[in-house]
């Protein structure tokens, strides 16, 4: 109770130090903030508006909810949505499961040359996505060497149409992405990996445990996090797919290999544009990319 | 809670200053630059194929006698068309060029999405000396926008040694039908063993020169309606096709590349397609003698005839600063120069649709890699009688759907039904 005044000093000073230091932070979160809305959150705006918009070209007007309710009956988007959930269905696991097996492979102590088979499964990621997917075409074209590969061993007696068939040219699309992202979440394993206590594995050992009851046991409950978050990460991914299609496909033959990016591309620029609707097939991927995350987290996720 | 509120309220305020800034940016950008600022010392221009646009073009800035800065960029056709969309939707005209080429197809979808875009030069040159099928396209409301270029004249290129093998002569292939063409191809076959085309399945060009041929498009004369349940033209390029596809002749291709190595490696007899491919033909020095061009497979329609289009493209100019010069250097050069036309057939076998220069020695030629034949002087006989129709705004559109629907037919479903949900398809996507 008499110490009353020297609190009020005290506190009266330090509120005006903190208010210059609070100055000083306050700057740096404005150059972030502002950086952050300008080239974030404006064009994601700009995209909603415009997606309620519909035109050709520069001559847009408001047309409320008719590019959404258009959505439902454009068998082209159908067709589009089909092939990509097609691609996350069959590629997401087979690419997880792939890329599980050889971190763990990888892991192994005893292995010798490990740097470089790391290097050498993690490089398909850091090649251009263009020159990689031009070279998947030439590699699966009719003259192509997969063809003459699977001629020589006698699997097949004809080339097969690998780009020309619907469904071959699908298997085409998947063998490249599955082929270009695989090191890229095996690394993730591995760095996980390494946080897993080498004794479990070797008490579980002495319990009499093989080597598939600790995969599944041990390495996969531990991975448990890192493998929820590869498979949103490779959910998005898929979600977004472009390049290999406008590569190796460019959507064809007709339509089979189409994914959902490359009909915002052919909406904007290979028909007469319409930037309206582009942008609404665009929020589509938005919406999709949340619910399908939310989706992953509820059934995988931990509790907290 | 008090700061934090603080916190909350200035971030928010903050974003909204941000965005009204951004937005009254753009706004300025829109109205203010398309026709202010000065005059530039260059003009560029884009096109795409260095062996005939650009080298057209080339060739246009040496006989053009004014002092211009001319600078020509190749870009692949379709990075044109994504850049002219982007910049030109942004409502910035910035990093766009004086001069471009686009495919007559295209031309209306841009020259109606983007109204002040592109400069009128009806004025720099005589529309009546150039071919009207390329005039429909090139203009808009009355105005002509685009100076004709590429006659897209196509004709039947074939190997004589191939055919001569099967025991076919020009005759055999002159003035003949698809039907006619399908039975040469699998008499080819069997006799040579090559195959009588390349096509890529995921492009119907072929469709299209078809139906041209027989005066019938993808939409009705207005260029709207779309026209593909009851167009009996269309019809017979689905069953063509199909034909072509199950006689087994057919070397598949995935791009250009592919398209071109079935030509040049000797895989193929025959590339029905645009004059334009001549050069990349040509470029193959080792068939030189080996090759010549028959007038191109018509429908068995009533009314057909054996001439069409493929991928003609034109001359646009940009509403910009610097039109006045490029249009004038496009009139004076490909607008009326007969003597540069000359050399344009001699030296890059670019045949234009500029009627006056067909009467040109040049034009009459004898080309001795198509065994002497006078290429040029056929292809602008051909040009003639190209019949005129209303490409309209989707000819992209319209084709990958029916892309779709031609794996469905091939597959076996019925062409009644093809072509009833193509057009289904069709109406309900393009309002």
């Amino acid at each position: 109770m008499k110490r009353t005044g020297l609190p009020y000093t005290a506190s009266k000073k330090s509120l005006g130090r903190r208010l210059k230091n609070n100055y000083i932070g306050w700057l740096f979160i404005l150059i972030a903030a502002a950086g952050i809305s300008l080239f974030y959150f404006y064009p994601m705006i700009r995209a909603l508006l415009l997606s309620f918009q519909s035109g050709m070209g520069a001559n847009l007007q408001y047309v409320g909810l008719e590019n959404y309710i258009r959505l439902f009956s454009d068998p082209t988007f159908i067709t589009a949505l089909t092939n990509t959930f097609i691609y996350l269905l069959v590629q997401v696991p087979i690419m997880i499961v792939l890329a599980l097996f050889f971190s763990v492979l990888l892991n192994d102590a005893t292995l010798k040359f490990k740097g470089f088979f790391r290097t050498a499964i993690f490089l398909p990621c850091v090649t251009s996505l263009v020159a990689y997917a031009v070279i998947f075409k030439y590699l699966f074209g009719v003259d192509g060497l997969i063809n003459k590969f699977l001629m020589d061993l006698s699997i097949i007696s004809e080339p097969l149409n690998w780009l020309s068939d619907p469904f071959l040219a699908k298997i085409t699309i998947i063998a490249a992405i599955t082929w270009r992202w695989t090191g890229y979440n095996m690394i993730f394993y591995l760095s996980a990996l390494q946080n897993v206590d080498r004794s479990m594995y070797e008490a579980a050992k002495i319990d009499g445990a093989s080597s598939f009851q600790q995969f599944f046991y041990i390495t996969v409950p531990m991975l448990k996090p890192i493998i929820l978050f590869t498979s949103i990460i490779s959910t998005i991914g898929t979600l977004q797919l472009f390049d290999e299609v406008m590569n190796i496909t460019n959507g064809g033959p007709g339509n089979a290999t189409l994914s959902i990016s490359m009909y915002i591309y052919n909406l904007s620029f290979e028909y007469s544009p319409d930037f309206g609707y582009a942008a609404t097939v665009s929020y589509v991927i938005v919406i999709l990319v949340v619910l399908l995350s939310l989706l992953q987290f509820k059934v995988a996720g931990d509790d907290k | 809670m008090k700061f934090l509120h603080w916190k909350k309220t200035g971030l928010f305020l903050l974003t909204v200053v941000a965005l009204l800034a951004l937005a009254a940016c753009s706004s300025d950008d829109a109205s203010g630059s398309s026709d202010t600022g000065e005059e530039p010392d260059k003009i560029t221009a884009w096109a795409w194929d260095p062996n005939f646009n650009i080298a057209a073009l080339e060739l246009a800035k040496d006989a053009y006698e004014e002092d211009l800065d001319l600078e020509i960029i190749e870009n692949a056709q379709d990075d044109i068309v994504q850049k002219l969309n982007t910049g030109l939707s942004s409502g910035s005209m910035k990093g766009m060029p004086n001069i471009v080429l686009i495919e007559d197809q295209r031309a209306q979808s841009f020259l109606q999405s983007y109204p002040d875009a592109f400069y009128p030069i009806g004025d720099y040159f005589n529309t009546d000396d150039f071919a009207p099928y390329k005039l429909a396209p090139t203009s808009l409301d009355g105005k002509q926008y685009g100076l004709p270029f590429d006659t897209g004249v196509t004709g039947l290129f074939f190997r004589t040694d191939y055919l001569e093998e099967a025991g076919y002569t020009k005759e055999d292939l002159t003035d003949i039908t698809w039907e006619e063409y399908i039975e040469i191809g699998k008499d080819v076959k069997a006799k040579t063993g090559k195959d009588m085309i390349s096509l890529d399945p995921n492009d119907l060009g072929i469709l299209r020169v078809m139906i041209q041929s027989a005066g019938s498009w993808y939409v009705e004369d207005d260029g709207k309606t779309v026209n593909l349940v009851d167009n009996e033209p269309l019809k017979k390029a689905f069953e063509n096709y199909k034909a072509m596809i199950e006689a087994d002749f057919v070397k598949a291709n995935s791009d250009w590349s592919q398209f071109i190595a079935a030509f040049n490696s000797g895989d193929v007899a025959t590339v029905p397609s645009g004059n334009w491919i001549a050069p990349s033909i040509e470029a193959e020095a080792s068939q030189a003698g080996k090759w010549e061009v028959a007038p191109i497979p018509r429908l068995d329609l009533d009314g057909a005839v054996n001439a069409s289009n493929q991928g003609g493209s034109s001359f646009y100019v940009l509403n910009i600063p610097g039109k006045e010069k490029a249009a004038e250097f496009l009139g004076a050069t490909f607008g009326s120069n007969e003597a540069f036309y000359q050399d344009l057939v001699l030296d890059v076998g670019a045949l234009g649709t500029y009627a006056p220069a067909a009467d040109g020695e040049a034009y009459q030629a004898e080309n001795d890699y198509f065994s002497g034949q006078s290429v040029i002087a056929d292809f602008s006989e051909w040009t003639e009688e190209i019949p005129s129709v209303n490409y309209g705004l989707h000819t992209y559109a319209i084709e990958d759907i029916l892309a779709a629907e031609m794996q469905n037919y091939l597959k076996g479903k019925d062409l009644e039904a093809v072509l009833a949900d193509a057009q289904a398809q069709a109406e309900s996507q393009l309002k």
